[in-house]
């Protein structure tokens, strides 16, 4: 599979970067992308995938950005894709956030990054850790005598540099877990399941090898455990740095971190699951003259846990005028950009359950066309607490361990 | 691009760029240097700045070097001569003691597309093959690759391909990859880069240490490899088997593609891995990255064609949700109309019903149909829902719900009782064309159980003078004609006033002719109406619309996880229609090969085809122009005279033909288009005597002979002598400039 060049196009179409791998699919081309794409949209047949003549446009959008690739082959299109938000992840991390500014504003790096990104059409070093370590922005600010290419292109361990010293050597994991519940009008849930990832940040030195375990249950029926405290993981995923063989025959996940923040791995399992927090809205009509709203939250999780930043945002008729609010607890404020009223609530105990009401005006000469009803979204995190249950465990005798959900720990010396 | 000031801005900055203070300064350098680069992307002629930025990268910056290097390679195809400046300075640092500045270099040198590069490429090149680092040797590995496309079609270097091989055990995970992927490039030819034993056993050795890209590559790369035995192929099985749950999508897809492959006389295997790969490709299901959501969905249908039970525990996975794009719905429904079962329609109809009602009409009207498809299995639930969704009488709900419904009552004739219960009052909220049809459809095959039948289609006669779409009108004509026989009394009026109307008023021509046509069939009687009306209705034909045999793995196993099923079917179909058999070439090819021929015909053919005419016996009249008919007359009416092949080799470009025959004024009848097998063309000319000379060309397949059938008026064997050389020599003319 090979992208013959890589675009990035605002709205309108207009090429800001383009990067011609291959040379064998005109530059001229990306001309009839954006006449496709809104002809497609038109037609209600938009596809990520859009053929003209003899080439197959591959495209993603990203905030106000198309990024599109080309080819003649018939490949492999999720390489593709992935290639493609990967791209996206590289420019993220070099410049927070990429939209059209930040590409206007650090053109050469752009320019640098797609060159070493890929080559004749194949991706090459997509790792943003390796490529910091030889362009960076700095580099572009300073002229520093930097020539060296990083041991890590051409170490065997691809993912870590040889040689990394701090003086305090730690580690810092967090277990991130986001549940996706799909909730009928009814309020019956349909399908919960739970997408976590333990996320690692790794301040060690020299090459140290790292063993974790897991509370899960098939490791504890290898040991002979119990059963009552461990979790069903499926579709276990890992980084590249872990030994799958050794996952398998004895469930341990052992590894050579990168250096950094990186993702160790990233699971699923399909339990029930009671929403958190759960938001029943009233929201009545009187046509021409005033909405009404009210809205119930209510924690369903253990009252030992609070839930941080509770943002609800309740959609409103896109003509509705003069907000009237009035909560039990946090603030609510209108946004009208986005047709919503946003709920913000810093701190929300479980067990607890509160209300808002708000008031809105309608103009008396309606709109013509039907508005959907987009559903309410909530937002919030809970520190300390997991949805599954899962716990990091140490093994063997390479580091103990403290607390679980954002624990720290001190590893030895390496 | 006309761009104001640019020669302004031009000469501004090559003041900058020689001022030696600011050469100094390697920043403001720099800047200057930056400052080109960025009027070129904004399409300023910056080409005049040439040899100040050649200079501008001979300096220890690396970023300025890069950024020199951007401008040299975009100029370099319009100023040759000036890029054999910047290639002195790329040789010399291609020899710089950094990796990172040598790989800069050979990657530069190795992106200017221009022609007489290949001779300073060779030497670096080799000793990029050779470098201490591994990123210059993934540089120079491709490079290897690019400097071939370059030559074209010379011949390739027999010890540069053993080079590559041998590069294959380099430590470098992605020297690796690279060198099958420049071998693949280079061996085109002859069908790609060999996978024999050894190199199959060493790949998969290395497949821990590849990234996911790399991981991807091989995985394809090793679909070529066939094991010897059932007990290696198990191994290769057992040793893969870490892919299916790769973190990367696009691995998990290629692992499935080669395990798929690889087990084709091994159903049971092939069950078993799709059983496997059911959890990563439902998690790509749900995946943040719509499109990669899009791809997983695409592939969870094809697999769903062979078994079509595969995924119908996990039907909830495949609810939409509000916020998904309407590609990612629509797929999704159609998945949910396919792994419906006894379990789990219910929840299935339920939650397509609920789409029904969504803002979006496309997404309403797509729910509808899916309700409409499952409705073939379990017709009383669905009929009840769609005859339900009726009663909401909103104009797009009520079309699509009676189109369902027509579709319905060919395959399932057991619900038209059902259907026609339901049928009156949505004639007024019907106002499209699709709709319409349909409804007058299944009035006019189904109206002696619907009682107030002939009043719609009255309604419909009445206003037809109003009626937009001719399409609508030809309907009603049948409905009304098929009704007439089953009802007689109540529609013989109104089908006299619609005959009336199609034949004497109407002005599109289709509808004429079939008001005329139902007219004409009606003076023949009742009897021959029904006869030609009403025959069986529910001939094989129709298994068109079902379609719902089960594949075997096999017959889908080799296109996936490319971008035939992200198209699906019928689009890829239509996407690959008007491509060649190779794709990647041609294209520059025709082009080039077309400006050639007539050139080459103009200048130098026509003198030597002039010469026959002049020294021989034969003078073709330009300008003789046969018919069709007048050709194919006189082609019967004669014996073929002379009978000959002539050595072809690849497609045939009619455009090119034609021109190169019409240079010699022989006349083209009629051809074949590019790609047809058999390809077959037909010529006549005509001499100063008057003697006709008629051709035929065929081509059975490509790379065989042509031949060529040669008939004449009259008997006159010099002038077919000369007229046979004269042909020989434009299609000899023709077949070098296209092999």
């Amino acid at each position: 599979m090979a992208a013959s060049a890589l675009f990035i196009l605002d709205l309108k179409g207009k090429p800001l970067i383009s990067r011609n791998y291959k040379g064998d699919v005109g530059l001229g081309e990306i001309e009839h992308f954006m006449g496709l794409l809104l002809q497609r949209e038109e037609e209600g047949a938009l596809a990520p995938l859009l053929p003209h003549g003899h080439v197959h446009f591959l495209w993603i959008k990203h905030a106000n950005l198309y990024l599109v690739a080309t080819t003649k082959k018939n490949g492999n299109a999720s390489l593709v894709y992935s290639f493609l938000y990967k791209v996206v992840e590289v420019f993220c991390e070099y410049f927070k956030e990429l939209e059209e500014e930040s590409i206007r504003d650090n053109f050469v790096i752009v320019y640098e990054l797609l060159d070493e990104l890929m080559d004749f059409g194949f991706p090459q070093t997509t790792d943003s850790k390796i490529l910091q370590e030889y362009i960076t922005q700095e580099g572009n600010k300073l002229e520093t005598g930097r020539s060296r290419v990083p041991t890590t292109v051409t170490n065997a361990v691809s993912w870590r540099s040889e040689g990394i010293r701090y003086k305090k050597n730690e580690v810092f994991i967090d277990v991130i877990e986001s549940v996706n519940l799909l909730v009928s009008a009814s309020g019956c849930v349909l399908l919960s399941e739970v997408m976590g990832t333990i996320k690692l940040k790794v301040f060690l030195s020299g090459m140290p090898e790292l063993r974790l375990g897991l509370n899960d249950r098939v490791l504890f029926e290898l040991t002979g455990r119990g059963k009552n405290k461990s979790v069903e993981l499926e579709d276990v995923k890992f980084h590249q740095c872990v030994r799958l063989s050794r996952f398998d025959t004895d469930r341990t996940i052992s590894f050579i971190p990168p250096d950094g923040d990186f993702e160790l791995m990233s699971y699923r399992l399909s339990t029930q699951v009671k929403p958190l927090i759960w938001v029943e809205s009233v929201i009545e009509k009187f046509s021409h003259s005033r909405v009404e709203i009210l809205v119930k939250a209510k924690g369903q999780f253990k009252k030992q846990s609070v839930a941080n930043g509770v943002e609800i945002a309740v959609p409103v008729p896109s003509d509705a005028d003069s907000p009237k609010f009035k909560t039990s607890v946090g603030s609510a404020k209108y946004v009208p950009e986005r047709n919503l009223v946003l709920w913000t609530i810093k701190s929300f105990p479980g067990g607890k359950e509160h209300l808002m009401r708000a008031h809105f005006g309608l103009p008396s000469v309606e709109k013509e066309e039907e508005e959907g009803r987009p559903p309410v979204a909530v937002r919030f995190e809970i520190p300390y607490f997991t949805v599954s249950g899962i716990q990091v465990l140490p093994v063997g005798g390479i580091w103990g361990w403290g607390g679980y959900g954002a624990g720290r720990e001190h590893g030895p010396g390496g | 691009m006309p761009y104001l000031g640019g020669e302004e801005v031009v000469r501004e900055l090559r003041r900058a760029l020689s001022n030696p203070h600011v050469q100094a300064d390697r920043m403001r350098y720099r800047n200057a240097v930056l400052r080109v680069i960025r009027h070129m992307a904004q399409g300023v002629d910056v080409s005049g700045l040439f040899p100040e930025m050649v200079k501008a990268s001979a300096v220890s910056d690396v970023v300025q070097k890069k950024l020199v290097s951007l401008y040299v390679r975009a100029q370099a195809p319009r100023q040759p001569q000036l890029a054999l400046l910047a290639v002195n300075t790329l040789r010399k640092d291609c020899a710089h003691p950094s990796p990172a500045v040598r790989g800069l270099a050979l990657r530069s040198m190795c992106g200017l597309r221009m022609p007489g590069i290949q001779e300073y490429l060779q030497q670096p090149l080799l000793s990029g093959l050779r470098d201490k680092a591994s990123y210059v040797r993934r540089v120079a590995v491709l490079g290897c690759a690019k400097m071939l496309k370059l030559q074209g079609d010379c011949e390739v270097d027999g010890a540069l391909v053993n080079e590559l091989y041998s590069l294959l055990r380099d430590p470098d995970p992605i020297v690796v990859v690279n060198c099958l992927r420049a071998l693949e490039e280079i061996l085109k030819k002859e069908g790609g880069v060999v996978i024999n034993k050894p190199i199959a056993h060493h790949l998969l050795n290395r497949m821990a240490d590849l990234d996911q890209w790399g991981q991807s590559e091989v995985l394809t790369f090793l679909l070529r490899y066939k094991p010897r035995s059932e007990e290696e192929l198990f191994d290769i099985l057992n040793l893969l088997d870490g892919c299916l749950k790769s973190s990367s999508p696009s691995v998990v897809m290629a692992a499935t593609k080669l395990f798929l492959v690889l087990a084709r006389e091994y159903p049971h295997v092939q069950a078993d891995v799709l059983v496997r790969v059911k959890g990563p490709l439902l998690s790509a299901c749900t995946s943040e990255s719509r499109e990669l959501c899009f791809t997983a969905l695409c592939h969870v249908r094809q697999i769903l064609r062979s078994l079509p039970g595969h995924f119908s525990s996990h039907y909830k996975k495949f609810f939409c949700s509000y916020s998904e794009p309407h590609y990612i719905k629509c797929q999704k429904m159609d998945v949910l109309c396919e792994l419906v079962n006894d379990e789990n329609v219910q929840q299935v109809l339920e939650e397509l019903k609920s789409y029904c009602t969504d803002v979006s009409v496309e997404l309403a009207q797509g729910a509808i149909f899916a309700i409409g498809n499952i409705a073939r299995t379990y017709t009383e639930q669905c009929v009840g829902i769609l005859t339900e969704l009726l009663g909401l009488q909103q104009e797009h709900i009520t079309s699509a719900v009676i189109q369902a419904f027509r579709d319905l009552v060919w395959l399932c004739p057991q619900c038209t009782d059902a259907v026609c219960q339901a049928l009156p009052s949505c004639e007024d909220t019907i106002q499209d064309s699709e709709g319409k049809q349909a409804l007058i459809w299944l009035l006019g095959t189904h109206g002696e159980k619907v009682p107030n039948a002939p009043y719609v289609l009255e309604d419909f006669v009445e206003n037809v003078k109003s009626e937009m779409f001719p399409a609508v009108k030809m309907e009603l004509l049948t409905a009304l004609v098929r009704l007439f026989l089953s009802r007689p009394a109540e529609c013989q009026d109104m089908l006299g006033r619609l005959l009336y109307f199609c034949i004497e008023e109407e002005m599109d021509m289709a509808v004429r002719d079939r008001g005329l046509f139902y007219y004409r069939l009606l003076q023949s009687g009742v009897e021959e109406v029904k006869r030609v009306l009403c025959s069986p209705k529910s001939d094989p034909s129709l298994g068109l619309l079902e379609d719902k045999t089960e594949q075997p793995v096999n017959t889908w196993a080799s296109e996936f996880n490319t971008l035939a099923p992200v198209y699906g079917r019928e689009r890829w179909a239509l996407v690959t229609a008007h491509q060649p058999a190779e794709p990647s070439y041609t294209c520059s090819h025709i082009d080039s090969s077309n400006r050639d021929t007539e050139s080459l015909i103009s200048e130098e053919n026509k003198e030597v085809l002039e010469v026959h005419p002049d020294t021989g016996s034969l003078t073709l009249i330009p300008d003789v122009y046969l018919t069709a008919e007048q050709f194919e007359k006189t082609w019967l009416s004669l014996d073929t005279n002379w009978h000959l092949s002539l050595p072809w080799c690849g497609t045939v470009h009619p455009d090119t033909i034609q021109t190169a025959l019409h240079v010699v004024h022989i006349q083209t009848i009629a051809m074949s288009k590019a790609g047809v097998q058999p390809w077959k063309a037909y010529l006549s000319a005509q001499d100063n005597t008057g003697c006709l000379f008629l051709t035929e060309l065929l081509l059975e397949a490509a790379d065989s002979e042509m031949q060529v059938s040669v008939k004449q008026s009259e008997a006159k064997p010099e002038a077919m002598q000369t007229f046979i050389s004269a042909l020989k020599t434009v299609m000899g003319t023709v077949a070098g400039l296209e092999s």
